[in-house]
């Protein structure tokens, strides 16, 4: 019984086919381009080859993300909120808030007890705090977006970063560099910066044990470093931080099975392949 | 050129332009200026000579300096500091006596003034945290579109159908422009979207500040023809714009160099 999670999020596709005990059977991860139904076919369409399964033996397909209405074979949308708590619950049971930060948003979510969500709060207005405004400083810097976690942790000090706008913050980042600053110096303020923006937006939801951070943020271990030194304890962080979302999906899908709900749709191997 | 002229002159070391202009007590004699690139002191230096040649002086002419900007601290020369506002206030109230607000779009800040009917700063607010405020947005939207700064203003005069924006945030303006590009839309018209937003945000600071008559648009932003457009239909007046608009701020710090000089008016 396998069940699909479909996660259009504004820079990467994530795709995850999961077994009827929810263990993860394949998972493709593609970058997000102008053209998202031709993306989520072709993410879904490597993720079934993947699973070695054909697209008709899908039982649930859940499309979650910011692109999620142009997910045209998924049976069901749902909000990445809800599919992102949804993943927390089973795999981190004792989780109370969690901060997702993407490529070009951020956010934080509150669950009660029961894994619930409570309340959340969104940054999606704003580059600051959100994977884009590494993004653009490691390009002013001339590094790689993923060296800058080690990088940063070759630093003994970190040099701040006043400016909260990104556009600033780029300058600003080059006349530290022209002061005598060095890069690791420069990332690990970068990410005592972004730390500081993230935390301090989840904060109005009172941060509470466990804190769990997903999203490609959490895959530089700087910018956890930094997160865990703003919330004064350890984070926990999953082993594939990108894919929260569309495990979550692909977990609603078994849920909704469970209760009962079936897919209504005819499912159609040539609306994969079309594009291709 | 008889001996008992006096001279002063105003520097104002900003974070694009360095400008100097020099008066006497009765006029504006010559004026300097120069890209900040490099080091502020040497730029400032140069800048003040630049003026002091155009005027046939030299520096043991003048009575008094005042420097003022983001680079005042490090003027090579002896002068007293004055704050932007207060040389901004001073030009402005010389040029239009008539002014209560005065807004600066500089290539970092935009500042809003008011002045009471005296002239005097009764309140200021200035937009620093966010590039979406500044004249920094429309560079960088410009030099996505590879459009040099002084052709914004005409090109964007041409829009017949402004660019909305999703977004209030610089970064992601400058993406969206590439989707845009690539949807079809015209230069002019993302050009007239990005004086939108910026006068949208120029406005909300005039809003905090409560709006009168007349309103004097200064700065870099005051030479782009379509974002003083922007701005006159976001506040529903027409703005003022000096015949120098980069230079009011030096022109004011000269003013005050000539007040603090006692009897000489």
């Amino acid at each position: 019984m396998p069940f699909a999670g479909v996660d259009i999020g504004s820079t990467m596709t994530k795709a995850v086919i999961v077994d009827g005990y929810g263990i993860i059977v394949a998972s493709v991860i593609g970058p997000t381009g102008a053209e998202h139904r031709h993306l989520a076919l072709a993410v879904m369409d490597e993720t079934i080859k993947k699973a070695k399964l054909r697209f008709e033996q899908l039982d649930f397909i859940v499309a979650t993300g910011y692109g999620r209405i142009n997910v045209p074979f998924a049976d069901k949308q749902i909000t990445e909120i809800t599919c992102h708590a949804r993943s927390i619950r089973t795999l981190f049971p004792t989780a109370r808030i969690l901060i997702d930060i993407g490529g070009q948003d951020s956010k934080g979510i509150k669950l009660d007890a029961e894994g619930k969500v409570m309340n959340f709060v969104m940054n999606d207005k704003c580059a600051a705090g959100t994977g884009r405004f590494l993004e653009v400083i490691a390009e002013t810097l001339g590094i790689k977006l993923n060296e800058m976690g080690e990088l940063s942790l070759k630093a003994k000090d970190y040099v701040r970063i006043s400016n909260t706008c990104t556009v600033f913050a780029e300058h600003e980042v080059t006349t530290k560099l022209t002061e005598g600053a060095t890069i690791p110096e420069i990332v690990a303020g970068l990410h005592e910066a972004f730390a500081s923006r993230v935390v301090n937006m989840v904060r109005s939801l009172g941060i509470e044990k466990d804190v769990v951070v997903t999203g490609g943020g959490a895959m530089n271990v700087g910018l956890i470093k930094a997160v865990e030194e703003k919330v004064g304890f350890p984070v926990l962080v999953p082993p594939e931080p990108l894919l929260t979302g569309a495990l979550g999906a692909a977990f609603m899908g078994m849920d909704l099975l469970a209760r009962g709900v079936t897919s209504e749709r005819e499912r159609r191997l040539e609306g994969v392949t079309f594009f291709k | 050129m008889s001996d008992d002229q006096e001279y002063y002159a105003g520097v104002d070391i900003g974070s694009a332009f360095i400008k100097a202009v020099l008066i006497n007590q009765k006029q504006i004699i010559a004026y300097g200026i120069l890209s900040s690139r490099g080091s502020y002191n040497e730029t400032a230096k140069r800048v003040l000579d630049q003026a002091l040649s155009k005027g046939r002086l030299s520096l043991d002419k003048l009575s008094g300096i005042v420097v003022t900007g983001v680079g005042a601290e490090s003027a090579p020369f002896q002068a007293r500091q004055f704050s932007e506002i207060s040389c901004q206030a001073a030009g402005c109230r010389f040029l239009f006596p008539s002014a209560r607000i005065v807004i600066d779009i500089g290539g970092q800040f935009t500042r809003a003034i008011k002045l009471t009917a005296q002239g005097r700063v009764a309140n200021f607010l200035m937009s620093e945290k966010c590039a979406t405020g500044s004249g920094r947005f429309l560079q960088v939207i410009a030099r996505i579109l590879r459009i040099k700064i002084e052709d914004i203003g005409p090109l964007s005069l041409k829009s017949q159908k402004p660019v909305e924006f999703s977004t209030n945030c610089a970064v992601f303006a400058e993406s969206e422009t590439i989707s845009r590009i690539a949807e079809g839309a015209r230069t002019e018209d993302i050009l007239a979207g990005v004086h939108r937003a910026l006068a949208a945000k120029v406005a909300m600071l005039v809003k905090r500040l409560k709006m009168e008559h007349d309103v004097v648009l200064t700065g870099g932003g005051a030479e782009d023809a379509g974002l003083v457009l922007s701005v006159s239909e976001a506040l529903g007046v027409e703005v003022l714009v000096p015949e120098q608009p980069r230079l009011t701020a030096a022109l004011g710090a000269a003013m005050l160099a000539r007040e603090q000089r006692p009897g000489t008016r």
